[in-house]
């Protein structure tokens, strides 16, 4: 009870923080999915093998997904480091700094999907009792973030160069990922290792195409999300011991 | 009477990681291929015990282990080698400024160092206590820390770290930059903590400090406990090291 009050405390820091001397704080969220809609459709959409019914959904469902995985994961790369004077002084697990990060950025998350449900309204989707799936599914990329937000977190403490790294190769993830494009547009193998391609498809086929994804695809997504949390979780806890002489 | 043991220490040991290369950098990692990081022991050997109700002063040079002791007990840094038994609860140490987010107000810091703390979010009293010793005006206290002066942010810091009512208390040269009244402050509430039965850790660079809230104390050089025995011993044997 005592640890959930300090997450909730640090995460509330970090939205403070995030928004402090800003005008429009919270809606500069939305500017810059918007700014990638444009682009697509006017580049992507006139590609003619590219014909997708409901462009506008088709892009935004993957958008929504993408920004959340690139916010949460730029945020927190550098989340120990700008802590370092609280982890100086306080006894408590350095965990809960990234995790704070993905929770500040979750609540966005789910402002995001509120306001883009209402919208996409006059753009083509239906609603029904389907749209709840996107609760275990945003749980389980939420997951997936905070296994790579782990792993890069407590290699940046080391190694800065990887949040540098990181913001570097993010287009390049980005755009092998077929968020404005269909699937096959992209080289196969490329798609199949692409482990962010399954939570986009699997968020999308509840938004665009309407149907509840199938088991497999849930599967997948399980496997990715608890795989990847894994691996950074171990990471993570092999390194913490020795953060503070670095930082 | 007996008296019960509040820390214990037995044969600790903390050793940090340390980049040799200079550059923190995966290029050397690749072309080198050795382990970038060489351990290097910090504190070695340290043995010693504070019983409750005691004050203990930690006197040693720059850089010979004072601070990553204080943080050992608190238990921020584990130690490698060695036993350390707690029994009691630690006020956050702040040393000058750290763990104070600059960004944020006065009052968001006590708001955050509270609930990290573990106390009630909105508790009031609380606040109302470190408003009343850091003797802040509201003004002051809504602007962000970043413009307050380094004896506005040890007025903070040391109202925030006294409000906790730990078992421990760490004091890590908090009162060298406050003005005389507020050092004249802090020492009587130091006396007050310390007659309520409470225990205290007190680094400083003055020994008359040190003397005046001590009992005990130990001289650290280079990791090591060079000397343990009363304030006054060590205190004078501290200045002979210059």
């Amino acid at each position: 009870m005592q640890n959930i009050s300090r997450i909730y405390a640090l995460s509330k820091r970090n939205i403070i923080l995030r928004y402090k001397n800003s005008l429009v704080g919270f809606f500069w969220g939305f500017f810059k999915p918007l700014l990638y809609l444009l682009i697509f459709i006017a580049i992507f959409s006139k590609i003619p093998s590219n014909h997708i019914d409901n462009y506008i959904l088709y892009v935004t469902s993957g958008l929504i997904f993408w920004f959340f995985f690139s916010n949460v994961t730029n945020q927190s790369v550098g989340s120990i480091i700008s802590s370092a004077g609280l982890i100086k002084s306080l006894n408590i697990p350095v965990l809960f700094f990234p995790l704070s990060e993905i929770l500040s950025e979750l609540f966005n998350f789910i402002l995001t999907i509120l306001v883009f449900l209402v919208v996409m309204h006059w753009f083509g989707i239906t609603y029904s009792f389907r749209l709840l799936l996107i609760l275990p599914c945003v749980l389980l990329f939420s997951l997936f973030s905070l296994g790579i937000t782990l792993f890069l977190s407590a290699i940046n403490v080391f190694f800065r160069d990887v949040g540098i790294l990181w913001g570097t190769i993010q287009p390049a993830i980005f755009y092998l990922t077929p968020i404005g494009y269909r699937e096959d547009l992209v080289p196969p193998f490329i798609v199949q290792f692409n482990p962010i391609y399954y939570f986009i498809k699997l968020g999308r086929t509840i938004f665009h195409e309407s149907e509840v994804p199938s088991a497999m695809l849930w599967m997948q997504c399980i496997c990715i999300s608890f795989g990847m949390y894994i691996v950074g979780a171990f990471v993570f806890n092999k390194l913490k011991n020795q953060f503070i002489s670095t930082i | 009477m007996t008296k019960e043991r509040l820390i214990s220490f037995e044969n600790v040991s903390v050793s940090y990681w340390q980049n040799n290369m200079g550059i923190h950098s995966i290029k050397d990692l690749v072309t080198t291929r050795r382990n970038p990081f060489q351990s290097k022991p910090i504190l070695k050997n340290i043995s010693f015990d504070v019983c409750k109700g005691e004050s203990l002063g930690v006197l040693g040079r720059n850089g010979s282990g004072k601070s990553t002791l204080l943080r050992t007990i608190a238990g921020l840094v584990k130690p490698q080698e060695g036993k350390i038994t707690i029994d009691g609860t630690f006020a956050p140490i702040l040393a000058i400024g750290a763990g104070l987010e600059l960004e944020l107000s006065g009052y968001e810091n006590m708001e955050l160092l509270l609930s990290l703390y573990g106390k009630a979010r909105k508790n009031t009293n609380a606040i109302q206590n470190i408003v009343d010793f850091s003797e802040l005006s509201d003004e002051v206290l809504r602007m962000p820390a970043k413009r307050y002066s380094s004896g506005m942010l040890a007025r903070l810091a040391f109202s925030i770290s006294i409000a906790n009512e730990a078992d421990i208390l760490i004091i890590d040269e908090v009162l060298a930059v406050g003005d005389q009244g507020f050092q004249l402050k802090c020492m009587d509430k130091i006396y007050k903590i310390k007659s309520e039965g409470k225990t205290i850790l007190f680094v400083s660079h003055a020994p008359s400090e040190v003397l005046k809230i001590c009992e005990t104390a130990i001289l650290l050089d280079n990791g090591q406990i060079v000397h343990q025995g009363s304030a006054k011993e060590i205190c004078a044997m501290y200045e002979q090291l210059f």
